[in-house]
């Protein structure tokens, strides 16, 4: 049975922060991530496979600079940007697209295979035109200098988390023990105030089942000490999980030691619970393809427009610590960056899910509301 | 309002039996701003115009244990592919308890069946909810969720139960549950416009309750 935070500051939106007893936070390096949607694809396989589910992802990777998902997110509205709720738009369906059927039986088994190509059924809503990931790769700036990186996002499990606030029912809380933030889906009646108040736009509506849903920050792994899917099944081994305020923990010290890792989106006002490494890009060419070393490829305008101001601070330490290691020195920064040793990343939560004895009930009666099979025994 | 008691089940608003029964216009007002449940909601729908049904057509019956509650308005406006059009009837515990415009409250919770219009995709979701009202959209369901399909749901079908038509631009829908909800003899009336995004405490209520004398 889990804790919740119930009629806390924090959930009725009107008061000052509340902290969890312990907060599970997660650091993104983004100058390791290549956008190969293996966490996506990871969350999806495990939490995003039933009925109405199908346009869901919990977890996504977008191209920045980009519209992102859902599409124009970050127009939308929502959060406290001074303290009190602002109010946002509800994304509908065709703005986060995707979920598509498509003619598998026109091209493989009715004969066109020739003269029809595959492609997403045309539903008429809009929804297919736009993805979890239309944006790939396109970017901005001019060839040579165009420039990229990828954004995992995933629900910040804010430390002010304005969905809860929202939410008229009392379904959605942060849950004492992890800073998690859930919703009971029992009590959910699918009013969808969350979807507008959350400024990240992190949160889905099943259609089919009238219910809002999210990101569970993958509560039942973290309960038997096993990371969240999209941190251990990242080959860029660059997504750390962790108690925020474990001093010996890696992201302790990314976040409040050496101030490398920044919430997205600061000036939202919630408190955000995951942080990024912003991204170095390499070196601009002049016009005479001569390296430029003093212009960032990325403009920091830009930076700061996601990461806030301290961006820039963040990105001179990581410079320095590069430099001092060409320069044949030692760096605690990017020895933690670099991840020698995988297990590193996940803090506490270092279980290997092979080996887990598998309790499968507890998890259908945390996140469905179908009882266990009834009629077998 | 008389309930008379009748001998079939109404539950469709085309059934003969509702041609015979009295109905009475009952005007509806939008819920108070001020006590929507949080601050989100009130700063949301500040300055924005909702509770846009000014009235409804009320007639109820009974036959045997259960009670049937046919509610009609006019509803001119296109659907929103994303809310849909809803409406419930509510019940105190007590004739002593506060006016009904905040559909319940955390000292005298009401009882509430709320039907909605369900979205294409929605076919197996129960139309209508057997709900604890403490507040404008503190709802609770009684008991657990249904499941969708009524053959699966523990007790087989819900104890509340609809039926409804859309017809010239009019929504006639009829809630039906157990008589024994109506005790106080008092029943409010809560309508949705769906294109208006209304839903939870953001729809039209009748400031005052509607006297039930049951058959
Ligand atoms: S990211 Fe959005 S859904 Fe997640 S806790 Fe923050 S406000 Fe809520
Ligand atoms: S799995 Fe890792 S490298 Fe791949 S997109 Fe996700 S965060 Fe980036």
């Amino acid at each position: 049975m889990s804790s919740r935070i119930e009629s806390g500051p924090d959930v009725t939106g009107n008061g000052h922060a509340g902290h969890p007893a312990g907060q599970v936070a997660m650091v993104f390096d983004l100058n390791k991530c290549m956008g190969c949607q293996t966490c996506s694809v990871a969350c999806k396989v495990l939490w995003t496979r039933g009925e109405g589910e199908d346009h869901q992802w919990w977890m996504t990777v977008n191209t920045q600079p980009g519209l992102g998902t859902p599409k124009g997110w970050e127009q939308m509205g929502g959060g406290r940007p001074d303290g009190r709720p602002k109010p946002g738009h509800q994304p509908g369906r065709a703005e986060f697209g995707g979920g598509w059927s498509f003619n598998y039986d026109e091209v493989f088994y009715g004969g066109k295979g020739r003269s029809v190509h595959l492609q997403p059924t045309d539903t008429g809503d809009g929804t297919t035109r736009w993805g979890m990931n239309w944006d790939e790769d396109q970017g901005a700036g001019e060839y040579p200098n165009s420039y990229y990186f990828y954004l995992p996002r995933l629900c910040n499990h804010c430390t002010h988390p304005v969905c809860a606030a929202a939410c008229p029912t009392g379904a959605m809380y942060k849950r004492a023990e992890d800073g998690a933030v859930l919703r009971d889906e029992e009590l959910c009646q699918g009013s969808r105030f969350c979807m507008e108040a959350c400024p990240y736009k992190k949160i889905y509506f099943n259609y089919t089942r009238g219910v809002a849903q999210h990101c569970i920050l993958c509560f039942p792994r973290l309960e038997q000490g096993v990371a969240p899917t999209c941190a251990r099944q990242c080959p860029g081994r660059l997504t750390f999980v962790g108690m925020l305020s474990d001093p010996e923990g890696p992201i302790h010290k990314l976040v409040h030691q050496w101030e490398l890792a920044l919430p997205l989106h600061p000036e939202y006002g919630t408190e955000p619970n995951i942080f990024y490494v912003p991204p170095l890009a390499p070196y601009r060419l002049h016009d005479d393809m001569s390296i430029d070393y003093e212009t960032p490829r990325i403009p920091p305008e830009y930076l700061e427009s996601l990461f806030g101001p301290k961006v820039h601070q963040a990105l001179a330490t990581l410079k320095t610590e590069l430099e001092r290691v060409r320069a044949g020195g030692t760096s605690e920064i990017l020895d933690t960056l670099i991840v020698y040793r995988w297990p590193e990343l996940f803090g506490p939560f270092t279980t290997d899910p092979a080996q887990l004895e598998r309790t499968p009930e507890k998890v259908a009666v945390a996140l469905r509301s179908k009882p266990a099979g009834n009629d077998h025994g | 309002m008389r309930v008379p008691e009748i001998t079939d089940d109404p539950l469709q608003p085309a059934d003969a039996a509702w041609r015979e029964l009295s109905s009475q216009t009952v005007p509806l007002v939008p819920v108070p701003l001020e006590s929507q449940p949080n601050e989100y909601i009130r700063t949301a729908w500040e300055g924005r115009p909702y509770g846009r049904v000014g009235e409804v057509q009320v007639a109820a019956a009974r036959h045997g244990e259960r009670l049937f509650v046919r509610l009609e308005w006019a509803d001119a406006a296109e659907p929103n592919t994303e809310f849909p059009d809803g409406a419930g009837v509510f019940f105190p515990d007590s004739a002593d308890d506060g006016p009904p415009v905040t559909i319940g409250s955390r000292a005298a919770p009401v009882r509430l069946w709320a039907w909605r219009d369900r979205l294409v995709v929605q076919q197996d979701l129960p139309a209508v909810r057997d709900l604890v009202a403490s507040g404008p959209g503190v709802f609770q369901p009684v008991g657990p969720r249904p499941e969708p399909d009524p053959d699966e749901r523990p007790g087989g079908p819900s104890e509340v139960s609809t039926g409804w038509a859309l017809a010239d631009g009019r929504w006639a829908v009829v809630v039906s549950g157990n008589v024994g909800a109506a005790a106080s003899g008092r029943m409010g009336v809560v309508v949705w416009d769906g294109s208006n995004e209304e839903r939870a405490g953001i729809g039209a209520v009748t400031p005052s309750w509607v006297p039930l004398a049951v058959a």
